[in-house]
């Protein structure tokens, strides 16, 4: 080891202090974490859209100008530049002694958060590229700027981890599918907002309690969120700009993706015990708690929020979480008996998401202003 | 494009890769104007591509454009909706046990 060993790119004041560092770093991993981790690579895998770029051309956000124009200088502004480094408060982890299964829980985080954030970048630059309208590109360009920066962030964790991330998927043969555009404005409106919610209670409760903190990228999470809540906030104004997106039978598409997110969130959550227990997070409050607020936020433009104190609404995630369960077991049992157990478990989640669907929503006033700030 | 024909292009492009602590990306740039639909394939030639850790690498590379037929352009359209919640974040992989 020389000078350089334990500084971070980050530090660096020169390029070639920052190779050095970087050079070393890479020597470190390949000699001490290469037995350990066999210097896994991971795989990224994100997936590739096409959407209507005429119909994001034709978006108008002049009814929402002044909102738009604050949000876009905010986000020009950048205020979260300086966050995403590594200082003092990066403290060191102990990967060798971390429980096995916490250990490939938290992998498991860090991967899947990498290629979401990657992928986000993909699609956004996609539209940033692609579209004409200027308002359109400079808000892609921005949120493909932040999920970027959010995926080299935890690329560097992952690094840390003896892990390298692998993009051969550029050189693969890649489908294009598509995605109406406001499908793409429900899913991604409310991603962003649920991400917020889950990251700002995970930090608030991190806060409370820091001898759970079993890993320093959790102190970065309320920087993090606060860029998730700021696309939110763009997607709610690109909604507020067509009435029709939030009335009629669009409402019935919006309680589908409402119940169709949090569902899918409770069931993975579920599916990772020893991530929550290090924690100290009850799986069930802490979906109950990330809803909630999912549900006071995206008031800001949805006219519906779905009834998660239903007395049918928690017995039907559970439901739906034990048939996920058992399809998984009968998958892996395979043969006759497997799939005759693997249809009963669909038919089983079936019904439970239908029951989850057809609970009936809560309505109320949708606000003249759309904006709101981060407030958890 | 015919209803069940597959016309094959060759664009050239550009692979622009990131992989700086600041910013990790990755993006393939036609540099003929190439558009891509709903249904297409795209194949870029040559050995797999990574820039250093720290460094951003561009590499001039050519593309093949598989284009979907009108059929499939269509069904694309109709079903690929069906995938949307893919777009959603949930921290985790679907994987039930690890």
């Amino acid at each position: 080891m020389n000078a350089h060993a334990g500084k971070h790119t980050a530090d660096a004041t020169t390029v070639e202090e920052g190779l050095a560092i970087a050079e070393e770093q890479d020597r470190q991993y390949t000699n001490e974490m290469a037995t350990e981790t066999a210097m896994a690579n991971t795989l990224l895998t994100p997936r590739f859209y096409t959407t209507d770029f005429d119909e994001l051309d034709a978006i108008d956000v002049s009814s929402v100008r002044t909102d738009w124009d604050a949000l876009i200088a905010q986000m020009e502004a950048d205020p979260n530049k300086g966050h995403f480094k590594k200082n003092e408060d990066w403290d060191h982890v102990d990967w060798e002694n971390m429980e096995p299964q916490l250990k490939k829980e938290f992998i498991d985080f860090l991967i899947s958060s990498c290629t979401a954030e990657f992928s986000g970048c993909v699609l956004y630059k996609e539209m940033k590229r692609r579209g004409n309208n200027k308002d359109i590109t400079q808000l892609f360009q921005l949120m493909a700027r932040d999920e970027a920066r959010h995926a080299g962030f935890i690329n560097d964790a992952l690094r840390e981890a003896g892990l390298r991330v692998n993009l051969g998927f550029l050189t693969q043969k890649k489908k294009y599918t598509y995605f109406r555009p406001k499908f793409i404005y429900y899913a991604t409106y409310l991603s962003e907002k649920i991400g917020y919610a889950r990251y700002i209670t995970i930090y608030r409760h991190l806060e409370a309690n820091p001898e759970l903190r079993f890993h320093p990228i959790f102190k970065w999470f309320r920087e993090w969120c606060n860029d998730e809540f700021s696309h939110g906030e763009a997607f709610a104004l690109l909604m507020k700009t067509d009435p029709k997106l939030t009335s009629g039978r669009n409402v019935w598409w919006i309680k589908f993706f409402l119940t169709a997110v949090y569902a899918t969130m409770y069931v993975r959550d579920h599916q990772r015990p020893a991530f929550h227990k290090a924690l100290g997070v009850d799986p069930d409050w802490y979906a109950h708690e990330v809803f909630t607020k999912t549900s006071e936020l995206s008031k800001q433009i949805f006219p519906i929020t779905v009834d998660i104190d239903h007395p049918k609404w928690q017995t039907n995630l559970e439901r739906l979480q034990k048939a996920n369960v058992d399809l998984d077991a009968a998958r892996k049992q395979g043969g006759v008996a497997g799939r005759m157990k693997a249809l009963g478990a669909q038919a089983r989640a079936a019904r439970a998401f239908v029951s989850l669907y057809f609970i009936p929503a809560k309505g109320h006033q949708v606000p003249a202003s759309t904006r709101m700030e981060p407030a958890y | 494009m015919g209803w069940l024909t597959k016309d094959i292009e060759h664009a050239p492009c550009t692979v622009e890769i990131s992989h700086k602590f600041e910013s990790l990306h990755a993006h393939v740039r036609f540099n003929n104007g190439a558009v891509i639909y709903p249904g297409d394939e795209v194949k870029v030639h040559g050995p797999e591509i990574m820039a250093p850790f720290g460094e951003i690498v561009s590499e001039d590379r050519d593309a093949t454009i598989v284009r979907a037929s009108k059929l499939e352009q269509l069904w694309t359209r109709l079903t690929g909706d069906f995938e949307v919640m893919e777009l959603c974040e949930f921290s985790f992989s679907e994987e039930v046990t690890l």
